[in-house]
């Protein structure tokens, strides 16, 4: 049994009853911690929200997926003081002043690939919000681009993850961006030297949690913490993907209520290593153990070695308890040390993608779109054109599903019927060229057929996952005062 | 003969991307359907199911704690999210697609993991 009491925003008190029954003995530290992000576009009110009612020491802001950082790296290679993800701007603009107030420290990896100029930015805003003193953490030092080379050079092969290929040279002089995710050290580094907000580069993203977990618990690397570790990165996976562990994309979606208004997750940790996963109350969304399992097991591996920079977790030792509305208790953490890799995303430009649509109304839909899609196999031949794959899909019947969907009985008779050509390319006008001829079906094609929407030509950075030795990155932490 | 239902019966389901892995976190609706898909759902048949678009190995854990297996489908993203001409870039729909294998199962199974589905949507319902 648990006894409950509702926290204060410095001392968040929750034993077990036969414990704090125990005359003087002290009650256990405890942290609140919120995820205000879960990508780059997240919504900005549930973040606010959280500031205002969510009795919070720290949130964390993920704004970065795995190949984030090539754009960004793009970005910065034509504007040096660019690159880093700028809803930073507003979201500081907007949280500062309510943050600053109530003393919630912000660990962000918006930094993206320019943390230094991105600190710049908030240091600009805090002091156009009088808040002078405020110190803003910077860490740096995830990019290994400049030195694969020195890297290689000591043996070490950047072998794809993904494919198993050793060759890194077929891809050499394509590279656009090669970020290792870095560990908590140099976040926990600027909290010590008490910085009021901390921007980051690639972090891995429960990090943004683990660190600020480690640093307020007392915690480190030494075998003595292990699975205290190991549960501070449980907890951050839980609450890393904002609404995706409080009903967001959840199979109870029928029962979610009010998820236009989200509650982003909190989560209440104890220095035993447990912790209560919860919302602000009256927030839209649910949090129950089925929608902290659906986020327990997503976009993970070996579910028993969940391997993180800061360590290993193995969520197949954990207990998942619901403790009353909105609040599950997730205990029995265990974990393994740290590993000696971290985990590389190496972005290379690999071509292009062409793209459009087509549309045909009632009569005879599906036979129209069936025609639609032979005229452009025949005219891709008859021109010649070089693609490196081809796709067709049609709309609501295999374009998510690909050949493993069922194909619908040939008596439907559809209102309407579109078609989504794609094709990769080497070059630009050849990925120009799909759109062109799905352009030309709008007039030599069957009657009725609607445009769409056109799509430009895209470039594509594609994703070479690989691991380097830790000891080979280098972050760096430093603290930007406002004056 | 055991009547041949949809997984969707017995688990619920959410995937998601790391480069060109897809991953599916199949999730049982009451303890002996956990049973049922550990048994039911293999490497073999569900690589098999995927129709090609599992290019290479399918791997499965699981988590006896959470009633869940964790399915690891390899190079099954079309190169991954930023490469790839689905339109489901990052496989979110993947689990749809698993849980639409069909499986045999004893009728019993199947009307007690229905009951369990609306005990735990009626449960929430008020919440």
């Amino acid at each position: 049994m648990w006894n409950y009491i509702e926290p204060t925003r410095d001392s968040i008190r929750l034993k077990p009853r036969e414990e704090s029954d125990k005359k003087g003995e002290a009650a256990m530290k405890s942290l609140r911690i919120a995820s205000g992000s879960a990508f780059w576009g997240d919504m900005l009110d549930p973040a606010v929200e959280l500031a205002e009612k969510g009795n919070l020491k720290y949130i964390g802001f993920d704004h970065l997926a795995e190949l984030t950082l090539a754009i960004m790296q793009r970005i910065k290679t034509k504007d040096p003081k660019k690159g880093y993800i700028d809803d930073i701007v507003a979201w500081t603009r907007t949280l500062l002043p309510i943050t600053s107030k109530k003393g919630i420290k912000m660990i962000s990896n918006a930094g993206a690939a320019n943390p230094e100029s991105a600190a710049d930015e908030v240091v600009k805003i805090a002091k156009e919000l009088g808040l002078t003193g405020m110190k803003i953490g910077v860490v740096t030092g995830d990019s290994i681009a400049e030195h694969m080379d020195e890297i290689r050079a000591k043996g070490w092969k950047f072998k794809n993850l993904d494919t198993g290929e050793e060759d890194i040279d077929r891809i050499k002089d394509k590279i656009v961006a090669a970020n290792a995710y870095i560990g908590a050290d140099c976040i926990i580094e600027c909290l010590k030297e008490g910085a009021d907000m901390v921007v980051t580069g690639r972090v891995s993203d429960n990090t943004l949690y683990v660190g600020p977990i480690m640093y307020e618990m007392g915690w480190d690397y030494s075998s003595k913490y292990t699975d205290l570790v190991a549960a501070a990165v449980t907890i951050g996976h839980i609450i890393e993907c904002s609404m995706m562990c409080c009903g967001g994309g959840s199979n109870l979606w029928k029962v979610v209520k009010n998820s236009w208004r989200p509650g982003f997750p909190i989560a209440e940790v104890y220095e035993n290593g447990e912790a209560v996963i919860t919302k602000v109350e009256g927030s839209g969304g649910l949090v129950n153990e089925w929608t902290v399992k659906e986020h327990l097991v997503y976009e993970v591996h070996d579910p028993s070695n969940y391997l993180m920079p800061d360590g290993i977790a193995d969520f197949t030792s954990l207990k998942l308890e619901e403790l009353g509305k909105n609040k599950v208790k997730v205990s029995g953490i265990k974990g393994k040390p740290r590993p000696q890799t971290l985990k590389v995303c190496i972005g290379y430009s690999d071509g292009y993608i062409g793209e459009g649509h087509i549309f045909f109304s009632w009569p005879d839909a599906m036979a129209k779109a069936k025609r639609a899609e032979q005229w452009i196999r025949d005219r891709i031949k008859y021109l010649g054109l070089k693609l490196d794959e081809l796709r067709i899909d049609y709309f609501g019947i295999n374009m998510l599903h690909g050949k493993a969907a069922p194909w619908p009985s040939e008596d439907i008779d559809w209102n309407e019927m579109g078609l989504r050509i794609t094709a990769k390319t080497k070059t630009r006008d050849e990925a120009d060229a799909i759109r062109r001829e799905v352009t030309h079906l709008w007039t030599a094609g069957p009657v009725s057929a609607s445009f769409g929407v056109p799509f430009a030509p895209r470039p594509v950075v594609s994703l070479w996952p690989t691991l380097v030795p830790t000891d080979e990155v280098k972050p760096q932490a430093s603290i930007k005062e406002v004056k | 003969m055991k009547p041949k239902v949809y997984l969707k019966e017995l688990a619920f389901a959410r995937s998601g991307d790391k480069g060109d892995i897809s991953n599916i976190g199949l999730m049982a609706k009451n303890a002996e359907s956990y049973q049922v898909i550990k048994k039911e759902v293999t490497p073999e048949r569900v690589k098999k199911y995927f129709k090609g678009m599992v290019k290479g190995d399918v791997k499965i854990y699981s988590m006896d704690n959470l009633n869940a297996l964790e399915i690891v489908l390899h190079n099954a993203l079309g190169g991954g999210a930023t490469r790839t001409l689905r339109l489901d870039q990052t496989g979110k729909s993947m689990c749809g697609l698993l849980q639409r294998m069909e499986i045999e199962v004893d009728e019993d199974v199947v009307n007690r993991a229905r009951e369990a589905e609306e005990q735990i949507l009626s449960r929430y319902e008020s919440w």
